[in-house]
């Protein structure tokens, strides 16, 4: 049984294999596209909208609420990171109950590189809204001393965030698998109604953790200025 | 665990696709349609603010509008009240002065009657005393009235004074012409003479005595020499008993008065 989609190739050219995470994942991109483009290709101005709009609508005014609820001064500035996270770990996870469909959140290399897509969008986000020497400054305080461990966590965060979404969403599924293979008809069908609960909890995790992450470097408080600590401090 | 680094890195890029392609065909457009309906949706609610404003200014306008309708209707009604009783007023003043000339043309009108009734009393009485009395002195007395009249002239115009004669005298020497006798009722012969003599006697012996009848002087007679007038006639005992019957009869018009 292959654990990760990474092993699945579908096609190879030279040495450079196309394995599933990839193709899937454009499939994935290329479902949400096409439906935000169908959509928005006919938006109204007026008082009459369609549903599918107010369904777009509303899904986006929820991802800019809860980044306003984190605390972000300008939600739209940060609306289309955080928000393609949310939507393309949601439609992985959600797509998984789709017979033959591998969630690509469910190989390391994807979880591995949204992660590290965070860790870089932080510092940059950061600076531009502090400056680097605002930012940098963030990491010796309250003392020089706390500077080793300040990068420590912002390495260790970063890791955890993709090992915690890859474990979740490859469980799921590696659970589907047996339970199939032992209990063919009842069970797989709870746990994929579980899969998809989960599923959605985790997109919704990682994208407010990566604006907690954002928030808390790229935020100016009154607390700087006091020199008190300001990381957060997150869990599992 | 494994990790493909090259498929880290094509997910790296996979990744940020993505982000370009959601922010090109759906948060821009979703934002910014929300923007503009939002926009719209102020607009309209200032415009819907600015003509409710407008309307309350209209309704206001129109409310002070009809308070001075009202009270411009008030006043024309109090000038139309006042105008009015001012023409009743006139009106019945002039109906009263109508009413009061009416009246004073009534009494005019009575007291004409009543003076002509008495006229026509006066004469038709007259007329019958004279005529009884001449009966009374024709049957009784043996003589015709006539005679005693002329015989009562003649012994008053003997009785004149002496003032009163010579201006008779002096009258009928200036004219030098005659001397006008004038009678109710033409006289006999006998006191043509009779009076005639009494002239000639009295006054001058040569005046031309001349006799004419005045049917006014009903009982009576009346010398006429130029302006000088000497008369004697019942006309005395006429008026006096003319006096009583007015008097009778307008103490019977007052009783019926107030009776009335």
């Amino acid at each position: 049984m292959q654990i990760s989609p990474d092993q699945w190739i579908l096609y190879e050219w030279r040495g450079l294999a196309l394995n599933a995470t990839v193709v899937f994942t454009w499939g994935v991109m290329a479902l949400l596209v096409l439906i935000s483009w169908a959509i928005t290709a006919r938006l109204s101005e007026g008082t009459r909208i369609s549903r599918w709009q107010v369904m777009l609508e509303v899904v986006v005014e929820t991802i800019r609420d809860q980044i306003a609820d984190v605390g972000a001064d300008r939600p739209a500035r940060y609306l289309p990171f955080i928000g393609t996270l949310f939507l393309f770990i949601a439609a992985s996870n959600l797509l998984a109950v789709v017979p033959g469909f591998r969630p690509p959140t469910g190989s390391l290399s994807t979880t591995v590189a949204l992660a590290a897509c965070v860790l870089v969008a932080v510092p940059l986000f950061a600076i531009t809204e502090r400056g680097l020497r605002g930012y940098l400054g963030s990491y010796v305080r309250p003392t020089v001393l706390m500077l080793p461990f300040n990068v420590i966590g912002e390495v260790s965060r970063t890791i955890a965030l993709a090992i915690r979404l890859y474990g979740n969403v490859m469980s799921g599924t590696v659970i589907a698998g047996i339970l199939i293979s032992v209990a063919p008809f009842f069970f797989p069908v709870l746990m994929q109604l579980l899969g998809l609960l989960t599923g959605l909890i985790q997109a919704y995790i990682f994208a407010v953790l990566a604006m907690v992450y954002i928030a808390s470097a790229a935020r100016t408080r009154p607390a700087e200025a006091a020199g008190t600590p300001d990381d957060t401090e997150t869990g599992d | 665990m494994q990790i493909d680094w090259l498929t880290v890195a094509a997910q790296i890029v996979n990744f940020l696709v993505l982000v370009w392609l959601l922010q090109r065909f759906l948060y821009g457009p979703i934002t910014r349609a929300m923007a503009r309906r939002e926009t719209r949706i102020e607009d309209r609610l200032a415009d819907a603010r600015a003509m409710q404003d407008e309307a309350r200014d209209e309704a206001e306008a129109l409310r002070a509008e009809r308070r001075e309708l009202d009270d411009r209707r008030e006043q024309i009604l109090a000038d139309a009240r006042q105008r009015a009783a001012g023409l009743r007023q006139d009106l019945e003043d002039e109906i009263r002065a109508e009413v009061r000339d009416q009246r004073a043309d009534w009494q005019r009108q009575i007291a004409d009657e009543h003076d002509d009734f008495l006229a026509e009393l006066r004469r038709r009485a007259a007329a019958q005393v004279v005529e009884v009395i001449r009966s009374i002195l024709a049957d009784y007395a043996d003589a015709d009235l006539a005679g005693q009249v002329a015989a009562q002239f003649a012994a008053r115009l003997d009785g004149l004074d002496a003032e009163r004669r010579d201006a008779l005298a002096h009258a009928a020497k200036r004219t030098g012409a005659q001397a006008v006798v004038e009678s109710g009722a033409t006289l006999p012969a006998a006191a043509r003479s009779r009076i005639t003599r009494a002239v000639h006697e009295t006054v001058a012996a040569d005046l031309d005595v001349v006799y004419e009848t005045d049917p006014d002087l009903l009982l009576g007679v009346r010398l006429t020499i130029g302006e000088q007038v000497a008369e004697w006639s019942a006309r005395g005992y006429l008026d006096r008993l003319e006096k009583e019957i007015a008097d009778i009869l307008e103490n019977r018009a007052a009783a019926a008065t107030e009776a009335a």
